[in-house]
């Protein structure tokens, strides 16, 4: 193995680490803001690349433009389905944990019977966008552009995040509402305006990653299974509760998987990542950064 | 002690042998093979839910791995069967030890763990197995194991045509484990799972011996969930990585009993009840489109009695009887 | 011996309980069942085998004037004109469904005969239960070669298998290396499940035998979210012929990904699969120009055997697309189990079975480019030559065996 195929496994590792941060990122946010976690996350996913795909196909519109479109669209429903269901799942009085877990479960697969009836299970893809199977050369080293623009696109969501959390009114209503609902209700805060908001901006982040996501991946109603648990266990090694964790996560998960498909067989690369997972879990029970 | 729950314990023991007896005529009349099948397939699913349960529901330790003991059951018996010539009885035993200590040695170290930590936690350690198995020259990798059939023998625990040897098995199976999660509940550990959910201070003052207990619950719910991936190799007569360690068995072990009622008694035997034949019955009489329709019917089913039944089904009936948790 | 005795058992057991079935010979349906994932994430292929099927059913059950057996005339012959009714059921790609609907078809449906089934895993269960009930199985689209191999009574196979398709392969690079091109390292891409591992196996074993030297062995996780890795060992590998066996999931991803990280393999020789499929020539197509993959179909076959076109237009009406890889092998295996039933003038499942041991069909009246259909002492079919096909101009041509071939391959691809 040669010092050029370690270093260009180790920077394509970055690469998709930060993307998997930027798919990570609205599950840390959903779940920092009210304990909940998102079991539809990866459908959320294949809704945004579904999106992006027939924004290109019948519109013309270019993966890169359509980024905000999707993202707005992908606002609006998060914030649907906390209205129509994370809002009662949150009044359970029994069981709440396993309430969130199946009925985000049971909305996942409810969604993926649903593009399969209306898209068929059919593979997409798109095809000649603007930065699709482009790449850069440095010394040898090849980093394509779809997955560079998402990486920085990633950075960005999360400085932006941060920010938005710590120096903004409303980020301080999030702030405040996931501390003590009650206590906002007084001041005059509507608690499930905010949770939809937290919801739609959620789902717009992995919105964002989606329509980057179309540009070099296959489309096909199943598509959201292979990153879910991939993103779950991003938020749950940064640790529950903090963003930053989810950032650092991503990136972790990366560079771990490019390095364990170096020293095994690449049919066992996930292993590298679970077993980092757990080695964490056991040293720092709530994850690297996590508050929770 | 409360009178009240010893008479509520005494009834369910009566009800559920009651059921028993009539669930072991219906085999007498009903001669389809084809519903046989389904009526096998509940009574494994309620008892693996039900031993599900005891970890997940009594313990409050849920677990979205437990395909991976199910797998641990069936590949001990077949490999064991196939390679050494061990007959299933005693695989079924070893895979069930195998997979207590197995749970044991995990759960040391997971019960640290709360919440989505723990839970992340079995999904990921499954999924290492399923990935050490399928790259497993020796246990037939993602080739699987054939399990061949050579006639019909109570020896091999191999039945050509006939479900019946596997309709009683799969009853006793049942019934094993609803007796241990009904001697579970008036038990100590009982009484201390009940004490730390009520109050989760007192899970300090108990700390330790409520570990150990939880380290108790988990071998015991290895066990049973590995005596039933036995009886399913048996059944089946073929395994493959996919088939019996993947992520959908650990979900479809816990539906019957979230559907039905977790942490209750009657609730992974309602769930089941309803749940694995309306999901074999939409399958071969409504699925079959190529269009998804079961998936949109079987999740939004899904998502309906999480959100409005959130104590499971069995709370419909607590209602109609107009029995309180009183016990409780 | 144990078979022996075994046989004798099953026989007499499937002789008792068919006896009702075959009282029922007379009657002018013959249910024959066919078993797809028609719900899950491989649904897409099931719905393509119903087209398949269903076209097969209407060219044995109406007049047809092609030189296939049952074309002409209406139904069966040899049990009164009896149509043939087909009983879909799916398997979602579970062995366990897979045994249990068989179980279905054969006892509720009364199915004579069974069709099957896409996934190798589930084929094992499903012949396991036909053997169990003595009724026959054609395993019409499953290539692992272990299934052949178990010594059961009732299973055929008409189709090639992993090990036929990989020899193949070699056959050609050996031809190649007679010409004067340099072939000496392969490198292997294979899922692992048991597609990928079956035919990694069987490379592998005809590597050794032919003096090819294997650079890299790449086994990776199917539907990886990323394949970055997995190419850049390709790429420091560098071999001569890259051979990737691959679902169209990963096909898609590993093409992109090698363009993106600026590998251009100097051969791609495909086991079928995503490289067959439509959908990864729509996604990548512009980057696949010269890649070869074996099949057991070609359209261009109809240049020489003219009704090959004319039932690919029935089936293109049905579907709205050309016959593949898996679907012609899918029409062929009705054909072929009707044209047991048919001769067995019975439905008896003991009859049918004698009549495809006697099945002996000259492969000019099939839509395949085989040489005939006559099945071993196993129910295999060795008679059924792949042929190699070459992706040029957004088309495949034959390339592979010569008498099969439509033109000259292009070697090296990327020259």
């Amino acid at each position: 193995m040669t010092a050029e195929t370690i270093i260009q496994s180790l920077a394509s590792g970055l690469l998709m680490g930060l993307l998997y941060g930027l798919i990570a990122a609205g599950l840390a946010l959903i779940f920092g803001l009210m304990d909940v976690v998102n079991f539809a996350h990866g459908e959320f996913l294949m809704i945004a690349m579904y999106a992006t795909f027939f924004l290109f196909a019948f519109f013309a519109i270019d993966p890169l433009l359509a980024a905000p479109l999707v993202a707005a669209a992908l606002f609006v429903f998060g914030a649907v389905v906390y209205l129509l269901v994370v809002r009662f799942a949150m009044r359970a009085k029994a069981n709440a944990g396993m309430v969130q877990i199946f009925s985000t479960f049971g909305l996942a697969i409810v969604m993926r019977g649903l593009a399969q009836f209306f898209f068929t299970p059919d593979y997409r893809s798109v095809t000649n966008s603007w930065v699709g199977g482009k790449t850069i050369s440095i010394a040898g080293i090849y980093l394509p552009e779809p997955q560079l623009i998402g990486a920085m696109l990633s950075i960005a969501a999360f400085v932006a995040l941060y920010f938005f959390i710590n120096r903004t009114d409303f980020g301080r209503a999030l702030e405040a509402t996931r501390e003590d609902a009650g206590a906002v209700a007084l001041v005059g805060i509507d608690k499930n305006r905010v949770f939809a908001l937290g919801w739609g901006l959620g789902a717009a982040l992995v919105g964002l990653a989606g329509a980057i996501m179309a540009i070099f991946f296959y489309i096909y109603p199943d598509v959201g299974a292979s990153f879910a648990l991939i993103a779950y266990v991003t938020v749950a090694l940064g640790g529950f509760g903090s963003v930053f964790g989810a950032f650092a996560g991503g990136i972790i998960v990366g560079l771990v998987e490019a390095t364990t498909a170096m020293i095994l067989p690449p049919s066992l690369k996930s292993v590298g990542i679970y077993a980092v997972y757990l080695l964490v879990v056991f040293v720092r029970p709530r994850g690297l950064f996590g508050s929770l | 002690m409360d009178t009240h729950f010893a008479q509520r314990r005494r009834r369910d023991l009566i009800v559920a042998a009651c059921l028993a007896a009539v669930a072991a005529l219906v085999p007498l009349f009903v001669k389809d093979v084809y519903v046989q099948n389904i009526m096998v397939l509940t009574l494994m699913y309620a008892a693996l839910s039900q031993s599900w349960n005891i970890l997940s529901g009594y313990c409050g330790q849920i677990s979205l791995g437990h395909a991976l003991y199910f797998g641990l059951g069936a590949y001990t018996t077949a490999l064991l069967f196939t390679k050494f010539g061990v007959l299933p009885w005693f695989g079924m035993l070893a895979g069930g030890a195998i997979s207590a200590v197995i749970a044991m040695a995990l759960g040391y170290p997971c019960f640290r763990l709360r919440g989505h930590y723990f839970v992340i936690a079995t999904i990921v350690i499954a999924e290492i197995a399923l990935l050490l198995i399928q790259n497993w020259d020796w246990a037939g990798a993602a080739l699987g194991i054939d399990i061949p059939v050579r006639g019909d023998s109570w020896l091999k625990f191999q039945f050509a045509r006939s479900k019946l040897p596997y309709f009683y098995f799969a009853l006793a199976l049942a019934c094993i484990a609803w007796l241990v999660t009904w001697w579970l509940e008036d038990s100590k550990w009982g009484y201390w799972w009940r004490a730390v959910k009520d109050n989760p201070d007192a899970a300090e003052s108990l700390g330790v011996v409520v570990f150990y207990s939880k380290m108790g619950a988990a071998a015991v719910s290895a066990f049973l969930v590995a005596v039933g991936g036995s009886f399913y190799a048996q059944f089946v007569s073929y395994i493959d990585p996919e088939s019996v360690m993947g992520f959908q068995f650990s979900l479809l072990m816990a539906l019957p009993a979230v559907l039905g009622g977790i942490g209750t008694l009657w609730g992974p035997v309602l769930g089941a009840v309803i749940l694995i034949p309306l999901t074999e019955l939409t399958r071969s009489f409504v699925g079959g489109s190529g269009r998804g329709v079961d998936l949109i019917v079987y999740g939004a089913l899904i998502v309906a009695i999480s959100l409005a039944l959130p104590k499971g089904l069995v709370s419909v009936f607590g209602m109609l009887s107009g029995r309180k948790e009183a016990a409780r | 011996m144990t078979i022996s005795r075994r046989n004798v058992l099953l026989g007499a057991t499937a002789a008792a309980a068919l006896g009702p079935m075959a009282a029922r010979a007379q009657t002018s349906e013959v249910a024959i069942g066919v078993i797809y994932p028609l719900s899950g994430s491989s649904a897409a292929i099931g719905v393509d085998a119903q087209h398949a099927f269903n076209t097969a059913a209407d060219i044995i059950n109406k007049n047809h004037d092609f030189a296939l057996p049952l074309a002409k005339g209406e139904g069966l012959s040899g049990l009164g004109g009896a149509k043939v009714k087909l009983v879909f059921a799916d398997h979602q790609a579970d062995p366990q469904k897979g045994r249990a609907e068989t179980e279905r078809l054969i006892t509720q449906e009364k199915v004579c005969a069974v069709v099957g089934t896409y996934q190798s895993a589930v084929a094992v269960t499903v012949s396991q239960t036909c053997e169990r009930y003595g009724v026959p199985f054609i395993s019409a689209d499953n290539s692992s070669p272990s299934l052949h191999r178990r010594g059961l009574k009732y299973y055929f196979r008409a189709s090639p298998h992993d090990e036929m398709f990989s020899a193949a392969m070699f056959d050609f690079f050996d031809a190649l290396k007679k010409k004067g091109q340099k072939i000496e390292t392969l490198a292997l891409f294979h899922e692992d499940t048991i597609f990928g591992t079956d035919s990694a196996n069987a490379q592998t074993k005809l590597a050794a035998e032919r003096g090819y030297k294997i650079v890299a062995d790449i086994k990776y996780r199917a539907n990886s979210p990323s394949l970055t890795a997995e190419v850049q060992q390709l790429k420091a590998a560098n071999a001569d012929v890259l051979m990737p066996s691959s679902y169209t999931t990963d096909a898609i991803l590993l093409v992109k990904t090698m363009a993106e990280l600026g590998y251009k393999p100097k051969n791609i020789m495909a086991q079928d699969a995503g490289f067959s499929e439509k959908a990864t020539y729509d996604a990548v197509g512009d980057k696949l120009e010269g890649v070869i993959s074996r099949g057991s179909f070609s359209l261009d076959l109809a240049q020489k055997r003219p009704m090959v076109g004319l039932i690919n237009e029935m089936y293109r009406a049905k579907s709205g697309k050309d016959f593949n890889d898996y679907t012609s092998r899918q029409f062929m295996g009705l054909i072929i189990m009707a044209d047991a039933v048919n001769r067995a003038k019975s439905t008896d499942g003991d009859k049918i079975r004698e009549a495809l041991v006697a099945t002996d069909m000259p492969g000019d009246v099939t839509i395949m480019p085989w040489r005939r259909v006559k099945f071993d002492e196993m129910g295999q079919n060795n008679f059924a030559d792949p042929v190699l096909l070459q992706y040029t101009a957004k088309n495949f041509v034959t390339i592979f065996p010569e008498q099969a071939a439509v033109s000259e391959a292009i070697w090296p691809m990327n020259s």
